[in-house]
């Protein structure tokens, strides 16, 4: 059972420092209050640096870590858990610059986390929340991948379920993981950088769902990750996360799964009626991704 | 009581009476390291005027030969509360005292490094450039050499007891630590926030980390509340965080300021685990090319401070960059307090005037590049012999550079023009009467004797280094590499003599930056409260 709980909270910030100001608000409000607040600036070249500085006046937990570079999110997570763990963290409390947890959000995980492990002797990997959109709706960029045997611990007074995979929304670490498993893959730049790094964390054991940590995420519109939704404006993104998964599938499951993969990503572009531009140059991604082999890098 | 042993018979009143007080002095120390052991010295003389060497080793003495050398004064033993309690050994050597020679200069003459002794003698500026070039190296190689990361601080498990405060009955105190007490900023500072801490009621202790003969230690209020002890001279360094601890908890020492101590780094964890209630502050100056100086040494201790006191916006920027850190980051200029603001004078100099008096004050180090100074005075004067410019230059400094300064300036043809005052010279009648500060150094935090210049109507132009820009205006500010440090000096200089409105434009810019640095907070500002907060503190029971 652990004894220490200081926990670190790593946000990954990109020019949007109004938003951000929200998550320190909620992070304040906190009932288990993190010892550390890092916030991670992607080299924002908006007041993110000034708002930050001043609310760190009233906030000392903050500890602001700017990246001479936009790094994207994934370099934002990495040097952000790597800066946390060499701080001392027990817990590293892991979200988004425009995610806002309820004040016992935290809290909840942390307590899941510990009597998950006194009742089942198991260590689970993480703990993540419950995302829902500012509607309330369940926001579906951020749900969490369950495991064949999902319902073995869930009860309906702890509907904990277990899962191997969830994004950088509200995922509490224990300090074992990153010990164990290393830091997120910086050079994935963006997207299934979460997906990755917690599907690794869960080679151990994996990860729990706690549907009773709520946190708000503040996006602009409610849409999963589907290849069918490509469009000129989101393809860069969508051909990172496509090289991404493909270098992650190779690593994990070989060829048969890179071939699976490509062959799911296909349906859903042919099912959404992507054009076939916009498809050459996805696949070109997956091309990509097969020799893309990034290093994970361990803490010492 | 302790006992003496084998004393050999004093050979001057003078000589017994020093030796007696060191030992008292060294029994002092060693009561506070070990209140309830017994305590056994063997003492000597030493050939060294500043160490005292001290060895510690659990038991009684076992002598050796090398303790019963020429030096061999005696033994000491000191019985603790319980005669049963073990025995500690303490072997230490009372140096000797200085020679006057010694006394004057803190380091001997400068010399140029053997193998470029002849470049130096051709060409002194070629040498300078050479040493620039080393140092911006290591500047380049200092972020793979030494890492800027916090250490970790955890706080524990309230599962456990944690340590309790003891009732020392006695009035409230700080621990002020210094590099050394010699001549320097931190070290102006240090002895400022003495007389600081004195006025909030607190009793001062003071320590300093580098054996030296601590020249001033005379500066010191001599009053019976203020207490240098030679932890310099007489404590190993492991055994700092011990004494800290138990000084800490006799003495009820409710601050610990550090002004560049390094032992005093290296206890905050005793301090933080066993004396948690201490609140430990620190102060820094100027971030060094090799390996960040003492800024870093304080960025990695972090977790450790309670608050870090910057002198300049660029230091507190250095935390913020290098260790993430914001929150306890707090500016406090050296400066007079508001309430003795001075009118600011106006700035004397004018275009195409007949004479030009330029002034250099500073210690002659290397860090104030005397020899880059000397070059762009002969510089200048080239320039001003064809202007038809009375030129005259006053140098106001001393440090191992002096004797070489003065061989340049013979060499150069100026000894007739350029004056040389000693470190206590009045500078404020000598700024009144300069046009031009020059400082041209190779690293600064931020020269206070440029505020001062503009304070007394004096046009300071310096090198942009440390936080200089923010008192001196982008145009009067130097590149750094020694060459073009005399060349750019020169253009700069020859400007403000010819353009008028250029003259005009850094006169406003120098007001309006002294302006905005007298808004800021003065270290007496940020410092006092905190101490007298803790003066206000009684020790729990």
């Amino acid at each position: 059972m652990a004894l220490l709980n200081k926990i670190a909270a790593v946000i990954v910030t990109f020019n949007r420092s109004a938003k951000l100001m929200k998550v320190l608000d909620a992070l304040q409000r906190q009932t288990l209050a993190p010892e550390i607040i890092l916030v991670v600036d992607n080299a924002s070249t908006d007041d993110t640096t000034e708002l930050v500085e001043a609310r760190a006046k009233e906030m000392p937990s903050i500890r602001y870590l700017r990246l001479p570079k936009n790094v994207g999110g994934a370099g934002g997570f990495h040097e952000g858990i790597k800066a946390a763990y060499e701080q001392g963290a027990n817990y590293f409390w892991i979200s988004d610059d425009d995610a806002y947890p309820e004040p016992d959000a935290i809290r909840k995980l942390l307590e899941a986390l510990h009597e998950f492990e006194g009742s089942y002797q198991w260590r689970p990997s993480f703990a993540c929340s419950r995302v829902e959109w500012i509607d309330g709706s369940l926001c579906e960029m951020n749900t969490p991948r369950a495991v064949w045997d999902w319902a073995r611990f869930l009860r309906p007074e702890k509907p904990w379920a277990l899962v191997d995979s969830c994004s950088f929304v509200s995922v509490l670490i224990p300090r074992w993981a990153v010990q164990e498993h290393g830091l997120p893959i910086a050079d994935y730049f963006i997207w299934f950088d979460d997906a990755e790094y917690t599907r690794r964390l869960s080679k151990s054991y994996p990860g729990i769902f706690c549907p009773e940590s709520r946190v708000i995420h503040d996006t602009p519109d409610n849409r999963g990750v589907n290849f069918g939704l490509v469009d000129e404006k989101s393809l860069w993104k969508f051909k990172y996360g496509a090289r991404n998964e493909t270098s992650f599938r190779r690593r994990e499951q070989g060829l048969p799964g890179v071939l699976a993969y490509a062959y799911g990503v296909h349906r859903q572009m042919k099912r959404g009626d992507v054009s076939w531009k916009l498809r050459g140059q996805i696949f070109r991604a997956i091309l990509r991704g097969m020799a893309f082999r990034p290093r994970i890098a361990l803490v010492k | 009581m302790c006992n003496d042993h084998d004393l050999p018979v004093a050979v001057s009143p003078q000589a017994s009476k020093r030796l007696q007080a060191e030992i008292a002095h060294i029994i002092d120390i060693y009561r506070v390291l070990y209140p309830a052991r017994n305590l056994s010295f063997v003492i000597s003389e030493g050939d060294n005027p500043t160490r005292g060497e001290p060895s510690i080793h659990e038991g009684q003495p076992i002598f050796r030969p090398s303790d019963l050398g020429a030096g061999y004064l005696g033994r000491v033993e000191c019985p603790g509360p319980d005669r049963n309690a073990p025995v500690v050994t303490i072997r230490v050597s009372i140096p000797r005292e200085p020679s006057p020679d010694e006394v004057r200069h803190q380091d001997p003459d400068w010399r140029p490094v053997r193998p470029l002794g002849a470049l130096y003698a051709a060409a002194p500026i070629l040498y300078e450039d050479i040493r620039y070039r080393a140092e911006m190296r290591r500047k380049r190689l200092a972020g793979k050499r030494h890492q800027c990361i916090s250490l970790p601080f955890s706080r524990g498990s309230t599962l456990l007891p944690a340590a309790v405060e003891p009732d020392s009955g006695k009035a409230p105190a700080i621990l002020i630590g210094m590099h050394w007490l010699e001549v320097g900023g931190a070290e102006k500072l240090g002895l400022d926030s003495i007389h600081w801490a004195l006025e909030a009621g607190l009793r001062v202790f003071v320590v300093a980390g580098v054996p030296s003969l601590q020249r001033l230690a005379s500066k010191l209020p001599d009053r019976p509340d203020v207490t240098f002890i030679r932890l310099d001279r007489y404590l190993p360094d492991d055994q700092w965080p011990r004494y800290v601890e138990n000084l800490i908890r006799a003495e009820n020492i409710r601050v610990v300021h550090n002004h560049h101590c390094r032992q005093l780094y290296d206890a905050l964890p005793q301090i933080r685990v066993k004396t948690p209630w201490v609140k430990t502050i620190d102060s820094t100056h100027v971030v060094e090319y090799a390996d960040g100086g003492f800024p870093r040494i304080s960025g990695v201790w972090s977790n450790y401070i309670d608050i870090h006191h910057v002198i300049s916006r660029q230091l507190a920027d250095y935390y913020r960059d290098r260790f993430q850190i914001l929150h306890n980051v707090v500016l406090g200029r050296m400066l007079d307090p508001r309430g003795d603001q001075k009118a600011l004078r106006p700035i004397s100099m004018q275009t195409a005037q007949k004479s030009l008096h330029i002034t250099f004050i500073g210690r002659m180090y290397y860090q104030k590049r005397p020899i880059v100074l000397v070059e762009i005075l002969r510089s200048l004067a080239g320039w001003a012999k064809k202007a038809d410019i009375d030129l005259r230059a006053t140098i106001v400094g001393e440090g191992p550079y002096l004797g070489p300064l003065t061989q340049l300036l013979r060499r150069f043809g100026l000894l007739d023009r350029v004056a040389l005052e000693a470190a206590d010279c009045n500078v404020p009648a000598l700024l009144d009467r300069s046009d031009i500060l020059l400082l041209p150094s190779n690293n600064e935090g931020l020269a206070l004797v440029c505020y001062e210049a503009v304070e007394h109507g004096c046009i300071p132009i310096s090198t942009d280094v440390g936080a200089q820009n923010e008192i001196i205006p982008e145009d009067l500010l130097l590149p750094l590499s020694p060459r073009e440090t005399v060349s750019a000096c020169a253009g700069i200089v020859e400007r403000l003599w010819r353009d008028k409105d250029f003259l005009d434009r850094q006169k406003a810019a120098l007001r309006a930056a002294w302006t905005r640095l007298s808004a800021d907070p003065t270290a007496k500002e940020v410092l006092m409260p905190h101490y007298r907060d803790a003066a206000g503190t009684v020790g729990k029971g």
